[in-house]
C-alpha cells in the first residue's frame, strides 16, 4: 500500500517536471530577432493607438525585417537594425541597450521648435538663485517665482520643496519651468504636483496588460493626486512647456492641467505616457518598451503629448534678443491675474 | 550519583543514534520527546526564469542555510512525527552579462505518521503547510527589477528513512519528497507594474495555486554520518536538495530550480519532565 502511494508520488513528480512551457530562442542574429519582435509584439501597448495614428501594422514590420536581419554580417549591423525596427514605433521609451550602444527614437523632440535656451534663461535666473532638489529657482522682476526643473530623475524632498515654496512666499504667483524635462521617477513628478493642490483630485487613468494580445487591457484605474504634507501654494502657477517634455514630466503636466490655479503654456509635450518595463534578448541584449499605459482624465492617450491651454513658441525676435517669450507670457498672465482680482 | 552523571553527560552529548540512546535512557526514565536538530550550510547551482523580468533563464550559484527541527510525540494513541523545516538561499545568476540576484526565505510545518517496514525502513506520511517570500532582483532592468515572490501552500509530504549499519555504527539514509496541492500565492497580471500596485490598484494580484499552475516540489536526500571521537561522539549530515519550483499564472511563467549540496551537524535532544527525573533520582 504504501509502496504504491510512495511511486505514485514520485510518478506524478516526474509528469509533473517540465510543465512550465519554456521559449528558447538561439541565440543567433534569427533568434534575436525573432526574440525582439516576440517581446514587442506581447508587451507594447500602444499598437491600436500607433495604428490609427500612422498606420502601424508589426506583422508588417516582421516581413520588412525579417528578410534584413538575416543577412546582418556581424552583431553592430544588427544593433543598427533591430534599432531601426523599434523606431518603427515612434516611441521615445523604446530603445534597445547594448555594447553598440542604445537605440532611440528622438523625432518626437527633434521635429518640432526648440522653444528653450539656457543661455536666454542665465538672463532669468541671474547670479542669485538657488538650487534645492535639482530645482533653479529665484524671484525675477514684478515679483513673479521662477522654477526651473530640468529632470525627475532624483527624488524630491517635501522638506525641501516646502522651503522652496516658503522663499518665494512674498512672490505673486510661480511658473514652473519643465522644458526640456525628459523625465524619471514618476513619484517625483508626484511629489511636486500635489505641493500645488488642497484636495484630492482625480487626475488621470493607468491601464496595464492582462496578456500578450494586442487588446488585452485591464480596466483603466483611476489616477488621484494627493495634498502634499508640506507648504501648499494655491497662489497662481503657470507651467512651461516644450516638446522636450516627456514621460514622467508629460505626467507631471497631466497632473497639473486638472488644477484649477494652474496653467499650462508653450507648446505641446513630448509625451511618452506609457510606463515603460523592461526585458533581455538571448544575446544579453535589454530592451524598454511602453507597457502600461496612462490616460488623462477624460481618458485621452497622452502618449503623443499634451496640448497647453496657451499656446506660446519663443518668437525669433525674442530669441535674438535674449528674451523668452514663454517666461514673458507667463508674467503677464501672472499680473493680469491680479489686475482682474484688484479690478473686481 | 555516577549513573546520574553519565545520564546528564548524554544529556549534554550529540549522541549519533537516537534510538539507542532512548533505549538506554528509558530503562530508568521516560522519555517525553526526542527532537532532533540540525543546521545546514551549503552551495546551490539554480536556474532561474521569470518572464516578468526576461524570457531567458539565469544560471548561477549561491548559498544555501537550513535548519530543520524534527520531534518524535505520542499524541493520544499514536505516535506523531513533526518537522519544522527553515530554508533560505541567496543566488547571483547571470545570463549573457546582465545579473539577477535571488533571496527566498521559506518555513514549513509538517505532521507525519510513521509506518515500519521491517527493522530498518521507516516510511513517513503526512501533510505540510507552507510559507515562502522573496524576490528576483535583475539588474538590468529599469522600471521593473523585482519579481516579488510571496506564497503559501498546503502539501502532500512523505519520508522514507533507512538505517543501516557502517563500522559498527548506524548510519541513516533520508529521502523527503514535498510536493504542493493547493495554496495561494502572490502573482502580479502580466503587465502590471509595482507602481501601480502601489497607488492601490492590487485586484487581482493573488491567485489560487495547484499543482497544474504551480506545479512544484521539494525533495531532500540525507545521510547521517554517526563520528567518534575519543569519549565525544556526533552526528555529520550531508543532504541534496532539489527544491524546484515553477509557475505559469497571468501568462508569467516563473521557474526557479535550485540545488544544494549542505553539510552540518545534527542534534538531538531528549526532553524529559523533570517529575520523572526527580522521581528517578530523588535522593530521599
Amino acid at each position: 500500500m504504501f509502496k504504491k502511494i510512495f511511486i505514485a508520488i514520485i510518478t506524478a513528480s516526474v509528469i509533473l517536471a517540465g510543465c512550465i512551457g519554456e521559449e528558447n530562442y538561439e541565440n543567433s542574429y534569427k533568434g534575436n530577432f525573432e526574440a525582439l519582435w516576440k517581446i514587442v509584439d506581447e508587451r507594447y501597448c500602444f499598437f491600436d493607438i500607433a495604428e490609427k495614428e500612422f498606420g502601424l501594422d508589426w506583422n508588417d514590420i516582421y516581413d520588412k525585417y525579417s528578410p534584413i536581419a538575416d543577412t546582418c554580417k556581424n552583431e553592430a549591423e544588427l544593433f543598427d537594425v533591430l534599432g531601426d525596427m523599434l523606431g518603427e514605433l515612434r516611441d521615445g521609451h523604446v530603445n534597445l541597450t547594448s555594447m553598440y550602444g542604445t537605440s532611440f527614437y528622438w523625432d518626437w523632440q527633434l521635429d518640432y521648435p526648440i522653444n528653450f535656451s539656457d543661455s536666454i534663461q542665465r538672463n532669468y535666473l541671474g547670479k542669485d538663485f538657488r538650487i534645492t532638489n535639482g530645482i533653479k529657482y529665484t524671484a525675477l522682476e514684478d515679483s513673479i517665482g521662477y522654477a526651473y526643473y530640468g529632470s525627475f530623475s532624483g527624488g524630491l524632498s517635501i522638506n525641501n520643496l516646502s522651503m522652496m515654496l516658503l522663499n518665494l512666499k512674498e512672490t505673486k504667483g510661480l511658473i514652473i519651468d519643465v522644458r526640456n524635462n525628459g523625465g524619471g521617477l514618476i513619484t517625483t513628478a508626484e511629489a511636486l504636483a500635489s505641493a500645488f493642490t488642497d484636495k484630492k483630485i482625480h487626475c488621470g487613468y493607468m491601464q496595464h496588460k492582462t496578456g500578450p494580445g494586442h487588446n488585452d487591457f485591464s480596466e483603466p484605474e483611476k489616477i488621484y493626486l494627493k495634498p502634499s504634507e508640506g507648504v501648499i501654494w494655491l497662489r497662481p502657477v503657470v507651467v512651461l512647456t516644450n516638446r522636450g517634455v516627456y514621460s514622467a514630466a508629460n505626467h507631471f503636466v497631466m497632473l497639473m492641467k486638472e488644477l484649477p490655479n494652474v496653467l499650462i503654456l508653450g507648446d505641446t509635450t513630448g509625451g511618452g505616457s506609457g510606463m515603460p518595463m523592461s526585458s533581455t534578448l538571448p544575446n544579453g541584449w535589454s530592451i524598454r518598451l511602453s507597457a502600461c499605459p496612462t490616460l488623462d482624465a477624460q481618458g485621452n492617450c497622452t502618449e503623443f503629448g499634451i496640448e497647453p491651454d496657451l499656446h506660446v513658441d519663443i518668437s525669433s525676435h525674442d530669441w535674438n534678443n535674449g528674451r523668452d517669450t514663454m517666461i514673458e507670457a507667463a508674467k503677464t498672465i501672472i499680473l493680469e491675474y491680479y489686475e482682474k482680482k484688484e479690478g473686481q | 550519583m555516577r549513573k546520574f552523571r553519565t545520564i546528564i553527560a548524554l544529556l549534554s552529548l550529540l549522541i549519533p543514534v537516537m534510538t539507542k540512546a532512548q533505549f538506554a535512557i528509558s530503562d530508568t526514565i521516560r522519555t517525553e520527546r526526542i527532537v532532533v536538530k540540525s543546521a545546514q550550510f551549503g552551495v546551490s547551482l539554480q536556474n532561474n526564469l521569470d518572464t516578468y523580468l526576461s524570457d531567458y533563464k539565469y544560471t548561477g550559484g549561491g548559498i544555501h542555510f537550513s535548519h530543520e527541527s524534527f520531534r518524535d510525540a505520542r499524541t493520544g494513541n499514536y505516535r506523531w512525527k513533526y518537522q519544522i523545516l527553515f530554508n533560505s538561499r541567496a543566488g547571483f545568476n547571470m545570463q549573457e552579462g546582465n545579473i539577477q540576484l535571488a533571496g527566498i526565505v521559506g518555513c514549513s510545518w509538517s505532521g507525519y505518521h510513521p509506518f515500519k517496514i521491517g527493522k530498518r525502513l521507516q516510511l513517513l506520511a503526512g501533510a505540510q503547510i507552507q510559507l515562502e517570500g522573496g524576490a528576483l532582483y535583475n539588474l538590468s532592468n529599469g522600471n521593473n527589477p523585482v519579481a516579488a515572490k510571496l506564497r503559501t501552500a498546503i502539501a502532500a509530504s512523505g519520508m522514507a528513512i533507512y538505517r543501516f549499519p557502517v563500522f559498527k555504527s548506524d548510519w541513516i539514509a533520508r529521502y523527503q519528497l514535498d510536493i504542493p496541492l493547493a495554496g495561494v500565492m502572490f502573482a502580479p497580471e502580466f503587465g502590471q507594474s509595482y507602481y501601480e500596485m502601489s497607488l492601490g490598484h492590487i485586484g487581482g494580484i493573488v491567485s489560487f495555486a495547484y499543482p497544474l499552475n504551480n506545479p512544484s516540489w521539494r525533495h531532500m536526500l540525507s545521510l547521517d554520518i554517526p563520528l567518534h571521537v575519543k569519549h565525544h561522539s556526533t552526528t555529520l549530515r550531508l543532504s541534496y536538495i532539489a527544491d524546484l519550483y515553477q509557475s505559469n499564472i497571468n501568462h508569467i511563467r516563473c521557474h526557479m530550480y535550485h540545488h544544494a549540496i549542505t553539510f552540518g551537524f545534527v542534534r538531538t535532544i531528549f526532553k524529559i519532565k523533570r517529575e520523572n527525573l526527580l522521581k528517578a533520582y530523588s535522593p530521599y
